[in-house]
Formats: C-alpha cells, structure tokens, sequence
C-alpha cells in the first residue's frame, strides 16, 4: 500500500518544494504549469485508457471542448460571464456531457473501433470549432480570458508562482479524486471490465454503463484540464492547438508514465512535456549557441533535429521499461494476469 | 439548354467519381499496409504513413540522379517502373528494419509500449524527411528549403484521352493508379491465399502460439508481413507522387490517417475490407468537395464512419469478432 | 521505485544551466518564430535577415554588443507554433532584462498569446509576419480588440508588413481591372489566409465582380482535384486562394491548372517565395498567377533596399525572398531605436521605436502610425516566369514610399 502511494506523494513534495530552491526563471514555472495542466488531461485519459481499456485517440477534442466551454462561459464577449471558478467547473460538466454523448451509441465498440471512432471525433471537433465562427470566434482563438480570484485575491497572469501553486494544487485536488474513484465501487468495476469484460458480466457489472462512467468521467477531467490550459495562456489559442498530435502526446503520458497508474501518469506527464519544455529547448541552445548564419544546411540547426530526439526517447524509453516508467502494482490485476493492462481487442480467434 | 445543363451536371458527376476512385485507390495502396500488420501483430502502425512518404523522397532522388524526366516516350514508362520498384525495395527494406529495431524487442510487453514505440519510429522517419529534402540535388531545389514541398515532376503526362474540349477529365495518371493497384492487389491475394507464406501468415494472424507449436517461425512470417507491407508502401508512394505531383516530409500523417480509417472502415484484418473502406473515403471525400462544402469534408467522412461502425461493428467487410467463453 | 528522484534531478541541473544569465554590456534581442516543422523554410529567410542587419553594424551599439538568439515556438509534436510554447518565450524574454526587443511573431494567432504579457512588461515587440488586422486596428477585429493587447495602456507592439485589409483589397482591384468578370474565392481556414480572403471578397463584391463560390480547403489534404474541378465548373475566370506555401498554395495552384482552370489566380505574400514556386512546379504559374506583396521586389528596391539585397546575395549566396527583407526590416528598425535611445533599457528602445519616423528602410521609406502599423502602403504585383517572380507593377498608397520612386534615386543619395 504504502509504496504504491509514495511515488504520488514524493511528486506532490518535490513540487511543492521546487520553488523554494529557484528564483523566478520564466522557464521553470512555464514548463510545470504545462506539465500539470498535460497530467490533467493524462488523468482523465488514464481512467478511460488505462483503468478500463478502452483505447482512445480523441482525447485532445475534450481538452478543446472544456477550453472552448471555458472561454465562452467566461469571456467578457460572451454574456455569460460566470467567473473563473464557475467556467472551471461547468467545463468539466461540459466535457463530461460530450464525453456521454459521443460514449452512448460508441461504447459497445470494441478496441480499435473504438479508438477510430474517438479519432474521428478530434477530427469533427477541429472542424466544428474552426467552422461554427459565429460561437468560437474560428481560427481567431478567444481571448482574453478571466484570471482566478481567491477571497478578493486576484492571480495575475505574470504571478506565475502563485499560477504554479494553484494548478498543482487542482493537480492534487484531481489525483485524490481519481485515486479514490479508482478504489471505489466503480473503480473496481472499470478494472474488472478492462481485464475481462464476460466474466465481469457474469459476475454483475453491467459493461456498458461501467464503461460509459468511466469515459464521462475521464473526458470530464480531460475537459478541466483543457479549460486550466486555456486559462493559463488567457486564450484558447487557434483550434490546431488541440490536434491528433495532442492525444498522442496524451497517450504516450500515459504509456511511458505507466498505464494504469495515476503516479505514472504524472511522472510520465512531467517527462513528456518536460522533454518539450526544457530538455528540447535547452539543446537547441546549446548546439544553436556556435550557429554562423549557415541556415542552407538543414543538419545545422539543432531545431531540425528535435522530431528526431522525440522519436529516439520514445523508442528508448519503451525499449528500457516496456511496462512505463512507474508500472500499476501487481496485485492491481488480481490474478495471474500478467502486469500491465492490456486493452480490449477481439480476441484472436474471430479474425480471418 | 436544360438539356446541356444536365449533361454538365453529369459531366460533373463522373469528374467527381474518377477523382474519387483514383483517390480512394492511392489510399486502398497504404491500407493495406496498415491491415496487414494489424492482422499479425495487432499493432497500429503509426509510422507507416511516414514510411510511405520516405518512399516518395526516395523516387524523387532516384529521378533526379538518373535524370528520369528527361527521358522521352516509351522511356518515360520505364523509368515509372524503375521508380516503382526502387521504392518498393526501398520501403520493404526499412519497414523490415523497422520491425526488427523498433517492434520485435517489444512485442511480449504488450500492445501499448508497441504503439508508443511506433509513434517514436514515426517521429524519426518525419525527421528523416526532413533531412532528405535538404539534399543539394536539383530536384530539391538545391535543399535550400529543405521544409518546404517538393514539386514531383509529371513523368506521366496529364492529357485529357477523351478528347482536350471534353469537360470530363480522364487521364494517364488515373490510368496509372488502376494500372498499379488493381495488378498488386490481385498478387497480394494470391499470395495470402494460395502460397505457403500466405498460409503462415495467416495462421500466425489466428494465433501465434499455435502456429509456433506446428513449426511456423513466426518471427520470420512477421517480417515477411513487414517487408510486403512497405513494398505496397513504396508503390503507393510513387503513384501518389506521380498523381498528385508534389511531395513534403509532412504528407505522411494524412495519408497514414486516411489508411488508418480505411483499414478499420473496411474491418480491420481484412484486406477486400481495406480496399472497400479506402474507396469509400475516397468517393466520400470527392463527392463531399464537389457538391457540399469543403470545410465540412472531414466531419463528413468521419461522421459516416462512425454511422457505419454503429450499424456494422466490425465495419464493412470484418467478421464479426466471437467472444470465447 | 527510484526513477522519479533520478528524473527530477536530471531536471534541476538542466534547470541550474538554464539560470545562468547575460553578461554586462550586453544588450539582447531575440526572434520568436516557428522553427520545427513546415515553415522554417520561410522563418530562415527571416532568421537571415535579422542576422544580416545585426552584422551591419559589426554586432555593436555604442560600446554594447548586441546578442542575438534566435527562439522556436514550434514543437515537435505540433509540427507548427504552439501556444505553450509562444506564452513560454514570451515568458522567459520578459524575465530576462537583458533583452530590450522581442521579434515576431510569424502566426497572428501566436502574437495573441505573447504581445498582453510582453506589453505589460514594456517589451517592444516588431513582428516581420503578422497580418491580422484586429491586432492593431480597432474595428477591424472583436469589439475588445486591440485594446486587450495592451493591458499597460501604451503600445509596445509594431509591424513592418501591411495587414489583411490592405492588402486583401489591393489583390481584389487587380482582379478586377484584369478584366475578370467571376472569382472563386479559396482559403486556408487560418487566421491569416481567412482574414485577407474574406477582405478580398468584400472588395470583390463592392467593385462588381461576381463572387461565384468561397470555400476554406483542407491544409492536410493529399490533393484538391475535386475542389479544383468546382472551380472549373463554375465557370469563373479567376481565382484567390488566401494561404501560405505551408498551408498548401502550391497543391492548390496546381491542381487548378491540372483540373484545366485556366484563369486568373491571386494569391498574397504568404506564397511570395520560392518555395511556393518549387511546390506548384513553374509550369503551373507561367504567365496567368500571380502574387501580392507589401513592398517591392528585390530586383525593384533601389536606395537602401537595393544594399539590401546586394548584401544579402554576398552573405547568403541567394537572392533575399519576400520574408527576409521583413526580418531584416524588423531587426534594422530595432537597431536603429537601440541607437538613437538615450537609455539601452527597455524602456529607452521601446520610446525610440515609437517615435521611428521616415525611416529609410529596405522596403521604402516610412514611419509606424499611432497604432505601431507602418505607413509603407506600396504594394506589388508580381507573376512568375521562367520559375521567377517577375515585377508587375506597382500599386497601393504611393505618397509614403520615399525610397522606392524610379530607377534614380537623388532623394536617398542627398538624405546620406
């Protein structure tokens, strides 16, 4: 028990003490805000994913609607106007209706279908919000968007430590939700439908409504940290802000972190972003410090290197610990099913 | 002039139809791919795409260093063949290496490490492209901007063959795409139907162990799905570059995600299946651009895919999976 | 268990080697463009351009030297600028004091995102690409517009190109004194190709010409044949596509031409390189496509636009593109403000900025108006022959453009 809690634990810590040891490098702050906001949404795919197996490529589009629910709830060009507090959690209503809405004719897909199907998804969300102008204001993002008040306490944009303290704080707000969901009722139905989905049947568990929790649930979450990422940046940004590119990044959080575990998923959000936010940046300037002005020669300029670094950690990191970087416990899986969730597809026998 | 206005209507009708099957075929090439590695090894192949677009960056080396386009008449033809096949090993090559680097080392840790690795041999293969398109050949513009899209010279000539003053277009070009997919595609069944390789590959498909147990070496029928897999791969990526006429490092993640929807469209596994997914997203698209608007072309096709799915789960052509009790 | 500990102390050092800061006597600019992905191509002509302006004058100010770094604010897994990662240079250049000008940004929607925290830090920022009116222009954009990007109250955002509205309009008369009667109307669905079709649509319409179908393309597409054979079934004889060669210009000229369209095509600065011309293939641009651009070509600069361009050919062994001539224009203007300010801080730059006034620039001579635009209004048209942009001709505002009159140029050899 206890080791499966402290991973969690000494993530929140050092968090919490990371501020103390540095000044106020705009870099630092910059790539942990985004390193939580991405956990956040890795959270909400690891209960759709990695609790209860259903593959999902779409997850960026619920990052978008709770973006797009906040901003519209919020933005003093809308008459809405409800706060920042109010817009935060009607997002994640917002998100988790579009999560039913898609989940209720979808979930009894199985595996890829399925993860097709959310792929598609992202892809209607994209053109819906690029084309409906008229409600997302199109390609031009909406902005500005209203900072956090605590008791008359108003964050400023540029206050970024107190921006980190509250993200990390909603960050914890939402792990003690998920961990508890996880070991709830129903957290044991998704793991019981995830690992067998007949027998779970058998034993009670209807799958389709466990499921259908588990994806309003996840795109609800996702859809909170969509509305924390658009409210960071005061913007929605354009809709290409949350393409397929977005949900693969989701999904390798969740992947390299460690299916399945919550203490992954931040791990494996702090990773991923991080490599983005500090490592990549750090190399190009690095390599970019001796540049001459050559700019011809494409191998010249470490920016044209860094798909390539991406890939090669990916692979690395998948090759070193296939299982993620901080696997589920064992026990999780309750019997001699091998470690490691694996996610539903049609068994081998029905495939010509 | 009702009359003459319906026969533009039609004249518009069939326009749409051959782009839309000419289009649809070009993607029915790279599905392929995707379902034939899906049945083995159940991984989705993300760097697929990124394989199929490397093809594209190697065929237009290999004519602009053996000067393909200045070749005339009959030479043209060839130097299209020679184009094919060098993709083709080409493609064959590296999606084997890929799976012996990348795939094989992870394929007893489960599916989703197999994904991620996939997604990290896509990034590299874009990096690749990125690269190659810097390359101080003429044919890229001396690589100064090596981002940029590559012009693909038109070896195969875009001539109207019905006549220059008919409104419907019907060119070399189409014919070509035919020319190409329907011969493989007819190879490619033989091969999985009638030869001993096929029979392995599909009894590794059904169920690895057991194809272990009865003497199959699995790990060799594996790479034999992977080198035909990127051979089909390599084809599509030099009849796309001969269609369309342009090229970019970037090209690989729509036409991996139009195969990827082929592939499952169709049912996944399933090759007729890949083939029919890839046609209809390929009408579909045409049809939507033509006669709907073309903000909405991708909510249609994904639209109807999920309509499709919610009445055929197992889309157009899979078998119904059966649960084991 | 002991891969987090290890993990984040990987991080601290990087961390720790982020923090070492600039040195005395240094002064700091730094470019925010997009540099992973599909428009380096364009960005590096930009990154030229600055570099070129910063060797001038021999790297130094007064004693000062003058750093320059050039940012991404593209990521690997966009392919393309990302908001997380504009906002974070935006960031980092306002904790560092050391920098006293920001440039860029390329994409409108990325300027968004940085010009309210850099403003409320008082750090100028010129961009070489940025098009969108709204940004600048009140009425133009939403109703808060600009004024949400200027929380301090005082400008502190200027650009060297001229916005949508001018030229949106500029390409619309010149379809419309070509004699074309119909046009169809295509764009990118992006911030800044959407923008300049919708004014070049309105332009359209207001001068007579029938609109015949306006449609937003699919950047990703393989190919745009059937969208192509629209345009040719609609009889129109001439066409706009408002996109950059990244969102697929180049596919879409030629896939016009192949669908047989044989109009007029217009396309805007976004496609004024040669990139565009190596994606479309030549022959596809021969004689009837042609493109606007906000200032005059090289071949066509005289005066300072003219050493430019001479420069630039012996610094990069190419001709200058449309882009680098407004990095270099941005990076020069700021060069200038950091000379003529009484105090190297950001402050002393921003105030001199401002006050730029007939500025003898590369693309003509010209001054930034109250609201940072530039009131270079000369614009060109320019069509492509034997695989080069060749000049057309001249239009826009002429009573701004001092340096680019006729081949002689008294006016510029008096003023040195």
């Amino acid at each position: 028990m206890a080791a499966r809690l402290n991973p969690i634990l000494a993530f929140f810590a050092i968090a919490a003490a990371l501020p103390l040891f540095f000044g106020a490098s705009g870099l630092f702050y910059d790539a942990f805000q985004s390193i939580f906001v991405f956990a956040l949404v890795g959270l909400g795919l690891n209960i759709i994913t990695g609790f209860t197996g259903m593959l999902n490529l779409g997850m960026a589009a619920f990052m978008a609607i709770g973006a797009y629910a906040f901003a519209i709830l919020t933005c003093d060009i809308y008459p809405f106007q409800v706060g920042f507090w109010w817009g935060l959690l009607l997002a994640g209503a917002v998100g988790a209706v579009a999560g039913f809405l898609l989940g209720a004719p979808t979930l009894g897909l199985s595996g890829d279908y399925l993860a097709i199907v959310t792929m598609g998804f992202g892809e209607i969300t994209l053109d819906v919000l690029k084309n409906l102008e008229a409600i997302t204001k199109g390609t031009q993002g909406i902005n500005p968007l209203p900072r956090p008040t605590i008791g008359g306490w108003t964050i400023e944009l540029q206050d970024e430590r107190s921006w980190y303290y509250l993200l990390l704080v909603l960050l914890g707000v939402a792990v003690l939700f998920v961990r508890r969901l996880e070991r709830s009722r129903t957290g044991r139905a998704w793991l019981s439908i995830r690992e067998d989905a007949l027998a779970s049947q058998c034993m009670g568990i209807p799958p389709k409504r466990t499921r259908m929790i588990a994806f309003a649930t996840g795109s609800a979450v996702a859809a909170f940290g969509g509305a924390l990422f658009a409210a960071l940046l005061s913007s929605t940004g354009e809709p290409n802000s949350y393409d397929f590119q977005v949900s693969i990044l989701a999904l390798c959080i969740i992947i390299v972190g460690g299916m399945g575990s919550v203490a992954g998923t931040l791990v494996g959000a702090a990773v991923m972003v991080g490599m983005n936010a500090i490592v990549l940046v750090k190399i190009a300037d690095w390599f970019g410090a001796g540049d001459s002005g050559s700019s011809s020669n494409v191998l010249a300029s470490p920016n044209n290197w860094k798909y390539l670094i991406f890939g090669l950690a990916l692979i690395l990191v998948m090759r070193l610990k296939p299982e993620g970087l901080v696997p589920p416990r064992l026990e999780s899986t309750a019997t001699g099913v091998p470690p490691g969730p694996t996610v539903s597809v049609p068994p081998a026998g029905g495939r010509a | 002039m009702k009359k003459r206005l319906d026969s533009m209507e039609l004249d518009f009708f069939l326009q749409q139809l051959i782009t839309g099957l000419s289009n649809g075929m070009i993607i029915a090439l790279i599905a392929i791919g995707y379902t034939m590695v899906y049945g083995i090894i159940e991984l989705i192949n993300f760097a697929h795409g990124d394989l199929f677009m490397l093809g594209s960056f190697l065929a237009l080396t290999v004519l602009g260093v053996l000067g393909i386009d200045a070749w005339t008449g009959g030479g043209t033809w060839l130097g299209v063949l020679l184009l094919l096949l060098s993709s083709a090993a080409f493609c064959a090559g590296l999606n084997w290496s890929i799976e012996r680097i990348a795939y094989r080392p992870l394929r007893a840790s489960g599916k989703l490490s197999l994904l991620v690795s996939a997604i990290g041999a896509s990034f590299i293969l874009v990096n690749l492209g990125l690269f190659w398109g810097g390359l101080p050949l003429d044919v890229f513009a001396g690589g100064v901007a090596a981002a940029a899209p590559k012009d693909f010279p038109p070896l195969v000539p875009n001539t109207n063959l019905l006549g220059e003053d008919s409104l419907v277009q019907l060119t070399p070009k189409d014919l070509l795409v035919l020319g190409v997919t329907l011969p493989t595609m007819l190879a490619l069944t033989w091969i999985v139907t009638r030869t001993r390789l096929g029979k392995a590959m599909r009894a590794t498909a059904q169920n690895p162990v057991a194809a272990r147990l009865m003497g199959i070496d699995t790990d060799r029928v594996i790479g034999a799905t992977f080198l035909i897999g990127g051979a089909l791969g390599g084809f599509a990526s030099v009849i796309y570059a001969l269609y369309n006429n342009t090229i970019s490092f970037q090209m690989g993640y729509r036409a991996g995600m139009d195969a990827f929807t082929a592939a499952v469209l169709g049912g996944i596994g399933s090759m007729p299946g890949a083939v029919a997914g890839a046609l209809v997203i390929g009408l579909v698209r045409a049809m939507s651009d033509g006669y709907l608007e073309t903000r909405w072309t991708n909510t249609i096709v994904f639209g109807i895919l999920v309509l499709i799915l919610i009445f055929r789960p197992s889309g157009l052509l899979g078998s119904r999976a059966k649960e084991k009790v | 268990m002991n891969t987090l500990p290890t993990i984040v102390a990987a991080w601290l050092s990087l961390v720790i080697a982020a923090a070492s800061s600039a040195q005395n006597g240094t002064i700091k600019i730094v470019s925010s463009l997009p540099r992973t992905g599909s428009a380096n191509a364009q960005t590096g002509t930009i990154v030229n351009g600055i570099k070129m302006a910063i060797a001038e004058v021999g790297g130094k100010i007064d004693g000062y030297e003058i750093a320059y770094e050039d940012w991404d604010d593209a990521s690997p897994q966009r392919g393309n600028w990302d908001p997380t990662v504009e906002a974070q240079n935006a960031n980092k250049a306002v904790t560092d004091s050391s920098i006293v000008g920001y440039i860029g940004t390329f994409n409108s929607g990325a300027a968004k995102i940085s010009m309210p925290e850099l403003n409320r830090a008082g750090l100028v920022m010129i961009s070489p690409a940025n098009t969108y009116s709204g940004l600048t222009k009140p009425g133009l954009g939403e109703a808060n517009e600009p004024a949400i990007y200027r929380p301090s109250g005082k400008i502190s955002y200027f650009r060297v190109v001229p916005t949508d509205d001018l030229q949106g309009a500029v390409a619309a008369e010149f379809v419309a004194a070509s004699g074309a009667k119909r046009v169809f109307v295509l764009h990118d669905r992006e911030l800044y190709g959407k923008g300049i079709a919708e004014v070049f649509e309105r332009r359209a319409k207001e001068l007579g010409l029938q609109v015949s179908g306006m449609e937003g393309i699919d950047t990703k597409a393989a190919n745009y044949k059937s969208l192509a054979q629209k345009v040719k079934f609609s009889k129109s004889d001439a066409a706009f596509f408002g996109g950059t060669t990244q969102t697929n210009a180049g596919q879409v000229a030629k896939d016009l031409r192949s669908a047989g369209f044989l109009g007029t095509l217009v396309v805007p600065d976004g496609c004024c390189e040669e990139a565009f011309i190596q994606a479309a293939g030549a022959n596809n641009l021969e004689g009837n496509t042609f493109v606007t651009f906000g200032g005059l070509p090289p071949a066509e600069l005289t005066g300072r636009g003219a050493q430019f361009r001479d420069g630039y050919r012996k610094m990069f062994d190419a001709d200058p593109e449309a882009y680098a001539v407004y990095g270099y224009e941005c990076a020069r203007v700021l060069l200038d403000a950091i000379r003529r300010a009484a105090s190297k801080d950001r402050a002393g730059v921003l105030q001199a900025v401002a006050q730029t006034k007939d500025f003898d620039g590369a693309l003509g001579r010209w001054s930034f108006d109250a609201n940072g635009d530039t009131t270079n209004r000369v614009m060109s048209i320019n069509a492509v022959k034997d695989g080069k942009f060749v000049f057309v001709k001249r239009v826009g505002d002429a009573a701004a453009g001092g340096a680019a009159k006729g081949p002689e140029t008294p006016s510029d050899a008096a003023a040195r």
